[in-house]
């Protein structure tokens, strides 16, 4: 009865007209229960996208979702389109800064990449491939114009005969499944919802020019478009796209700093957030610290990853999402991310101290499967301890 | 600790664009396999293989990196260390072999001077899809002194040969730096061999 009791106690804190977040906090840090869609609503909240006042939702939701829906009608842009006004003229060569044509080509190098990468998109469970109940009627009734991934199309790969699960495992399938098809575009009317994470990443890049797409967003946005998308509850189920795009971009301004190259250096930059850890692994184990300074095996072998991606790599789905429970709940954030990573090391210490450095770093980058509630429970004592 | 059970390692580094292939020609070489559905890499990837050139086990100590610039600064900091280096293009995507001329001048920059490098053209299954030639591919090998070779991961085809050419070529230039006669003897006919066969496909 434990769950039920959990379950109750979100529901306190959820019914309430004003939400108190530092209670729910508090609640979330400890695990939020999959059912009844109350990740997404707590997600929603610890994010900052939902305000606490529970009156002023309905309303902010439609502007957010209004909003996120221009977004679409004025990016996804068609050249040629839009009316011809005056003399104004516009074709594929122009070199015209304004041109359509020219945004249209310059925009369809970025949607390569993400393109590349959302076929990518958690392999090992067929959710993306998937078609969503609620495809954005604009694009695809457009007989594939507004589609996105038409833009920058090259032939679908046929057959392969080796799929890839979590932790580095590979599973020889029989023919008949042929993974990358999986991923194939779906006919007029439908969409799949790899094809909806590649809209969000392209409006996001479209937004944030400065910093436009970086691998790995996928990975970030992947867990919570999951999420949202997956809700019991069609109301909200309806609007997945639209809030985790929100979601996402707040999630973004708080880690941005990973993914900008010229901000490595940075307080807030990766290499920052490296250090940080090895000073904590150097506290909570100096023998493991001083078998890797000695194997010289650095923290960007293997914590560049775990870091830039909130490690969305290292555990299958569902696992991820409970880590980001507390990652999201954590009052100084991602603080408590450096203490995950120390646990994850310390817990493998007996086979890090007598391994060699190809073993050691096989191991760090292919986490071996374990319950995650045993290296969170490490990661609250290591940060107990007040280093 | 782990015992000792090669005679000699070497560090490969793979580059090149992202989407090429570099993860599935890394996989199909260790693990024997192929697959579409990589998750993205993001900074660098590890894998061993050990393979055994005339008599000597030589343990291969792999990285892959993300093609991405953002990924830059963290890969180029593995140059350094690399014995040698496979820059992959994709044989279908004429900006990745454009691109070949960028990720040479990143070698120049980071990389140690007499690092060995090969240029693979990759997806050579695609005929159809082919953009750019193998005739290009071997000019632009021909230009700077490296060694060239079309590869598939998919179809398994030169993957295994590309690495042991560039594992066989260090080798030659280990082994010259050891001391003794004999070995500096089999080196010259090595290295002769090696020039004459250099920068051209022969497949
Ligand atoms: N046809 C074909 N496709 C390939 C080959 N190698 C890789 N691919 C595909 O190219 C895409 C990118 O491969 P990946 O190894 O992830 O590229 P990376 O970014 O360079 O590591 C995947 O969809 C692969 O299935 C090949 O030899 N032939
Ligand atoms: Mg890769």
């Amino acid at each position: 009865m434990a769950y039920k009791a959990r379950l109750r106690e979100f529901d306190n804190i959820l019914n309430k007209d004003i939400i108190d977040l530092e209670d729910l906090k508090k609640l979330a840090f400890t695990g939020i229960p999959d059912d009844q869609g109350k990740r997404a609503i707590c997600w929603r909240l610890l994010l900052n996208y939902l305000p606490t006042e529970k009156s002023s939702w309905s309303t902010y939701l439609k502007t957010k979702r209004d909003l996120y829906r221009q977004f679409i009608d004025e990016m996804i842009v068609t050249p040629g389109a839009k009316e011809v006004d005056g003399d104004v003229e516009d074709h594929p060569l122009s070199m015209n800064p304004d041109s359509e044509w020219q945004t249209f080509f310059k925009d369809n190098e970025v949607l390569l990449q993400i393109d590349k990468d959302v076929r990518r998109l958690c392999p090992d469970i067929s959710f993306f491939q998937q078609p969503t109940e609620f495809p954005c009627s604009v694009v695809v009734n457009s007989m594939d114009v507004k589609r996105l991934h038409r833009r920058v199309e090259r032939r679908v790969l046929k057959s392969a005969n080796v799929e890839r699960k979590g932790m580095g495992m590979t599973k020889i399938a029989l023919s008949f499944k042929k993974a990358n098809e999986d991923y194939a575009p779906m006919d007029e009317g439908q969409e799949a919802h790899w094809e909806v994470v590649e809209r969000i990443l392209f409006l996001y890049a479209k937004l944030n020019p400065g910093q436009s797409y970086v691998q790995g967003m996928n990975e970030i946005l992947g867990p919570i478009y999951y999420t949202f998308a997956s809700d019991p509850d069609a109301t909200y189920r309806e609007w997945a796209e639209a809030d985790s795009f929100f979601c996402f971009t707040n999630l973004m301004s708080e880690i941005r700093d990973f993914f900008i190259k010229t901000l490595d250096e940075t307080q807030c930059g990766i290499n920052s957030m490296m250090t940080r850890m090895l000073v904590q692994l150097k506290n909570s184990d100096l023998d493991v610290w001083l078998r890797f300074q000695q194997l010289e095996l650095r923290p960007q072998y293997y914590s560049f990853r775990w870091i830039t991606l909130l490690l969305s790599q290292e555990f299958p789905l569902p696992d991820v999402l409970r880590i980001w429970d507390s990652l999201f709940s954590d009052e100084k954030r991602f603080n408590f991310l450096i203490y995950i990573c120390c646990a994850m090391i310390v817990i493998l210490r007996n086979q890090l101290l007598n391994g060699d450095f190809p073993l050691n770093l096989k191991l760090l980058q292919n986490f071996p499967p374990m319950d995650v509630q045993i290296i969170l429970s490490k990661a609250v004592e290591l940060s107990k301890k007040g280093f | 600790m782990a015992k000792k059970t090669y005679d000699l390692l070497f560090k490969l580094l793979l580059i090149g664009d992202s989407g090429v292939g570099k993860t599935c020609i890394l996989f199909r070489f260790s693990d024997d396999a192929f697959t579409t559905t990589f998750i993205s890499t993001i900074g660098i990837d590890f894998k061993i293989k050990t393979v055994e050139l005339r008599g000597k086990k030589i343990k291969l100590q792999i990285w892959d990196t993300a093609g991405q610039e953002r990924f830059h600064t963290i890969t180029t900091s593995y140059y350094r260390g690399a014995m040698g280096i496979m820059l992959v293009y994709d044989i279908s995507n004429e900006k990745s072999f454009e691109n070949i001329v960028k990720w040479l001048r990143n070698i120049d920059e980071h990389a140690n001077q007499d690092v060995e490098k090969m240029i693979l053209g990759n997806k050579c299954d695609m005929d159809d899809k082919r953009t750019v030639s193998k005739e290009r591919g071997e000019a632009i090998a021909r230009e700077h002194g490296i060694r060239f070779m079309e590869t598939s991961a998919k179809a398994n085809i030169n993957i295994e040969r590309a690495f042991n050419e560039l594992a066989e070529a260090i080798l030659d230039k280990t082994a010259g730096r050891e001391s003794g006669d004999h070995i500096d003897r089999v080196m010259v006919d090595r290295r002769q061999q090696a020039s004459t066969s250099r920068s051209c496909c022969n497949n």
